[in-house]
C-alpha cells in the first residue's frame, strides 16, 4: 500500500460522515463498480431463477439471490479498494482478481455468518488484510470498537433503502400505467383475490428486487469500506502520515516540480466573462387577434357528410356511449353513525370552534384580496423594465488576460525574450515574474504560496543573503507591477538587463 | 481527490467547509422525527378524544401542523435542526453556508410532496444518492443543503516543553499537520508515533524518542509558548 497515491481526502471524520464518504467514492467510481457487478451477478440471476422455474419453486431464485449477497459484495470492494489507491480496474480484471482473494471467509459469510449485521465492516478486514485467525480476531476487537452500532444501523437502513426502491418501482407502475393496460392478474394480485401467485409475477418481483439490490448493495459495501478507512485513519493517523511524507519530500528537494505546479496553479486564466447584452434586444411581437374564419379561410360550420358518419361511428364505441353493466357491492342497510362511547364533555365546543375557524377563513380571504389590491395599487405602472436599466446593470468586459501555461519553460530567459520580441510584452513580463518568484522561493527554501502577493515577494527579497540577488528580485517585481497595474512598460535595454543573470537564468552565478 | 466537503470561498478569502450529509444519516434523522411526531400525536389524542367532534377537529389540525409546520418551525427557530437532526448532528443551511431562513425552509418542506413520490420517498432517495452534495429535489429548488454540524472531540492538550524554533519556514498545512500530530499522539501506539516522527528526520535530524520530543518542542514554538 502506498499512502501517497490515495485518492480520497483523509481526515478523521465523525462516523456518520465516513458513511457519506462511501457514497462519494461510489459516485466517483460508478462505472467500474457497476460494470463488474452486472458482469458477475446478471448470469447468476438468470441461473438462479432458471433453476427455480425448472424445479417448480419460483421463489427459489429470489431467495438464492438474497442469500448470495456476501458473494456479490466482493466485487464492489475489489474495485473500490483498488480505485482508492490506484487505477480503477476494468470488469475483466475484477473478475480475474477474485481468484486471488481468499474464499474461506466468504464461505463463512455465506453460512454461519449470513445473518450478521456487521458484514460491511468485516469484509475489508477479511479480504484486504489477509491475516491469521488469531490476528484477525484481535484486529476485529480493535476495529469494531465504537463502530458496532453504526455498522448495524448501516445494515438496517440499507435493507430499508432496498425496500423503498423495490416498492417505488411497483407503486410508480401502479400510478402511471393506465387502468385499461393493467393485466388482470396483477389487479387480482393487488386485491388479494388469488391464492397462488403466478410464476410470471414472482419472476418480475425477483427482477425488481435484483435491480434494487444492484443499486444499494454496492453502496453498502462502499460505506463499510469508508468506515474501515476512517477507523484506520483514526488508529494510525494516516492523514498526518501523508502530510509528513509530503513535507519530507519537499525538504529532500525531490518535489520541486510539484512545488512549481502548486505555486503557479492559481495562474491559469479565468474564463473570459462573456457579457451577453442582448437580453432585451429582441422585442416580442404581440400576436394580432385573428378570427377562426380568417385562419381557416372558410366558415367552420358547414359539416362534411363523412364527418357526421365518423362521429356516429365514434358514438357507437362502447367507451363513449351505449349501456354499461356495472356490478359492485353495496351495503343493504345504511350504517348507523357510530355512537361514541364517551359522551363529549362540552357539546357546544365543536360549534364554537367551527364558527371560530370559519370566521378566521373569511378574514383570511378578505386579507388576501385586500393585499392583492394594495400590491396592484403600489406597483402600478412599474411592470415593464426599461432597456437602459438592464444595460447599466451589466459590467464592462474584462480585457487583457495573460495566457500563461501552468509549467515554466526550461529556458526561461529565452522564452521571455521571444515573447518580448513578438510584442507580447505583458506575457513576457508575467513569465519573468513567475520565474523570479519561483527562484526566490527555492533560494529561501520556502513552501509554495499560491496566495502570495507582489508585496509579499518584495518583503521576502530583503531576506536573501546576496544583496545583488535581492536587488534584482526587487527590480523585476517592481517592473512587473508597473506593467501589470499601470500599463507602463520598460524599454528593450532594461528588459535585456533583467533577463541576464540569476533569476532568469537559474544556473548563472550572479 | 474524493471528499464530501463543499468548499465556499468568501470575498474576504476565507474558505468555509460544508460537510454535506448523505442519504444514510438523513434517513436516520427522518425516521427519528417520524417516531417523535407519531408518539406526540398519540399522546395528544388521549385528552382530545373526550371532546368528541370538536376534539376530532383539533386532532386533524394538529396532524396538519405536525406534517407541514413541524419542519419549517424547527428549522427556523431551532438553528436549522429538527429534534431528529439534532440527535444525529445534522443541520439545514443555505447552499452558501448561512443559516436557513423562512422562505427556503418553506419551499424545501413543501417540496416533500415531490420527494415522497410514490409514497415511500423513492424520488428523494434516488436524488440524494445521485446528487454530489446529497440534496433531495426540495433542497435543490430551495437552495439549501443538509450538513454535519458535529465535530470530532479535540485531541489531548499538547504537553508543555521548552519551545524550539523551526529551522525553516513551513506552510500553513504543514504547521497544522505538526500540531495535529502533537495533539493526537495520545491516540496512537508508541511504535506508530516513532514511525511518524522518523518520517521527519530531514527536519529534526533525530530518530525515535528524541525525534518525538523535538517535534513536540517545535509544536510548542508554533503554539506561541515560551
Amino acid at each position: 500500500m502506498e499512502l501517497e497515491r490515495i485518492g480520497v481526502v483523509l481526515r478523521p471524520r465523525v462516523t456518520r460522515e465516513a458513511l457519506d464518504l462511501g457514497a462519494a467514492m461510489l459516485r466517483a467510481h460508478a462505472r467500474p463498480v457497476w460494470s463488474a457487478w452486472f458482469a458477475f451477478t446478471l448470469p447468476l440471476f438468470v441461473l438462479c431463477n432458471g433453476l427455480g422455474v425448472a424445479l417448480g419453486w419460483p421463489w427459489l431464485g429470489w431467495g438464492l439471490m438474497w442469500w448470495l449477497k456476501p458473494l456479490f459484495d466482493r466485487l464492489p470492494l475489489y474495485v473500490l479498494s483498488r480505485a482508492v489507491f490506484d487505477q480503477a480496474p476494468g470488469w475483466r480484471q475484477t473478475l480475474r482478481g477474485q481468484a486471488r482473494w481468499p474464499w474461506r471467509r466468504t464461505l463463512a459469510a455465506l453460512t454461519w455468518l449470513r445473518i450478521d449485521s456487521n458484514r460491511a465492516l468485516r469484509l475489508p478486514l477479511d479480504l484486504l488484510e489477509g491475516s491469521t485467525r488469531a490476528q484477525r480476531s484481535a484486529r476485529w476487537k480493535v476495529l469494531r470498537r465504537r463502530l458496532v452500532g453504526e455498522t448495524s444501523l448501516l445494515t438496517y437502513f440499507c435493507l430499508l433503502f432496498e425496500l423503498v426502491l423495490f416498492l417505488s418501482v411497483w407503486l410508480f407502475a401502479l400510478l402511471l400505467i393506465p387502468h385499461e393496460w393493467r393485466p388482470q392478474s396483477l389487479i387480482e394480485l393487488v386485491r388479494g383475490d388469488t391464492q397462488v401467485i403466478p410464476t410470471a409475477w414472482v419472476l418480475a418481483g425477483a427482477g425488481v428486487a435484483y435491480l434494487a439490490m444492484s443499486v444499494i448493495e454496492p453502496l453498502y459495501v462502499a460505506c463499510g469500506f469508508a468506515l474501515y478507512l476512517n477507523r484506520r485513519t483514526q488508529l494510525e493517523a494516516w492523514d498526518i502520515d501523508l502530510a509528513f511524507r509530503r513535507l519530507r519530500a519537499r525538504l529532500q528537494g525531490t518535489a520541486l516540480l510539484a512545488v512549481a505546479l502548486l505555486c503557479f496553479g492559481a495562474w491559469t486564466p479565468p474564463a473570459q466573462a462573456q457579457a451577453t447584452a442582448e437580453v432585451h434586444a429582441a422585442a416580442v411581437d404581440k400576436p394580432a387577434s385573428v378570427s377562426l374564419d380568417a385562419l381557416f379561410g372558410a366558415r367552420a360550420e358547414a359539416p362534411e357528410p363523412g364527418l357526421a358518419q365518423a362521429a356516429a361511428r365514434a358514438y357507437r364505441d362502447p367507451r363513449f356511449g351505449g349501456e354499461h353493466t356495472v356490478r359492485r357491492w353495496q351495503l343493504k342497510y345504511k350504517p348507523e353513525p357510530a355512537a361514541t362511547s364517551i359522551n363529549p364533555l362540552f357539546p357546544w365546543l365543536g360549534h364554537l370552534l367551527g364558527g371560530f375557524f370559519q370566521l378566521l377563513l373569511w378574514l383570511l380571504l378578505i386579507g388576501v384580496l385586500g393585499g392583492l389590491v394594495w400590491l396592484g395599487w403600489r406597483w402600478r405602472g412599474r411592470w415593464l423594465v426599461r432597456d437602459e436599466e438592464v444595460a447599466s446593470a451589466l459590467s464592462p468586459p474584462i480585457s487583457s488576460i495573460v495566457d500563461a501555461p501552468a509549467a515554466l519553460p526550461a529556458d526561461l530567459a529565452g522564452a521571455a525574450r521571444a515573447l518580448w520580441q513578438a510584442q507580447r510584452r505583458r506575457e513576457a513580463l508575467a513569465l519573468l515574474y513567475r520565474g523570479c518568484v519561483e527562484q526566490t522561493a527555492r533560494e529561501l527554501r520556502q513552501p509554495p504560496a499560491a496566495d502570495a502577493t507582489e508585496a509579499h515577494w518584495l518583503r521576502q527579497a530583503r531576506a536573501i543573503d546576496d544583496p545583488q540577488r535581492s536587488r534584482r528580485v526587487i527590480e523585476i517585481v517592481r517592473t512587473w507591477q508597473f506593467a501589470a497595474y499601470a500599463g507602463r512598460y520598460p524599454d528593450d535595454a532594461t528588459v535585456e538587463q533583467l533577463l541576464a543573470g540569476w533569476p532568469a537564468q537559474p544556473g548563472a552565478s550572479t | 481527490m474524493i471528499d464530501t466537503v463543499r468548499e465556499i470561498e468568501t470575498a474576504e478569502g476565507i474558505s468555509l467547509r460544508l460537510r454535506a450529509a448523505g442519504a444514510l444519516p438523513r434517513a436516520q434523522a427522518w425516521v427519528l422525527d417520524l417516531l417523535l411526531r407519531g408518539v406526540f400525536f398519540l399522546v395528544a389524542m388521549i385528552p382530545l378524544s373526550i371532546f368528541g367532534v370538536a376534539g376530532n377537529g383539533l386532532a386533524m389540525l394538529l396532524l396538519f401542523a405536525l406534517m407541514w409546520a413541524y419542519g419549517v418551525v424547527c428549522e427556523v427557530w431551532m438553528d436549522g435542526q429538527t429534534p431528529g437532526k439534532r440527535a444525529l448532528g445534522l443541520r439545514v443551511v443555505h447552499a452558501d453556508g448561512t443559516p436557513v431562513t423562512w422562505l427556503p425552509s418553506v419551499v424545501r418542506n413543501l417540496l416533500r410532496v415531490v420527494d415522497i413520490l410514490p409514497g415511500v420517498y423513492g424520488v428523494g432517495l434516488v436524488s440524494t444518492l445521485v446528487d454530489p452534495h446529497a440534496r433531495r429535489l426540495g433542497d435543490i429548488v430551495a437552495g439549501t443543503m443538509v450538513v454535519h454540524a458535529r465535530e470530532l472531540p479535540p485531541g489531548q492538550q499538547v504537553p508543555a516543553v521548552s519551545a524550539l524554533p523551526l529551522p525553516l519556514a513551513l506552510s500553513a498545512d504543514e504547521q497544522a499537520a505538526l500540531v495535529d500530530y502533537a495533539e493526537r499522539a495520545g491516540q496512537l501506539t508508541v511504535q506508530r508515533q516513532e514511525e511518524l516522527a522518523n518520517l521527519l528526520t530531514p527536519l529534526t535530524g533525530l530518530r525515535d524518542t528524541a525525534a518525538i520530543r523535538q517535534l513536540v518542542a517545535h509544536v510548542n514554538w508554533l503554539l506561541g509558548r515560551a
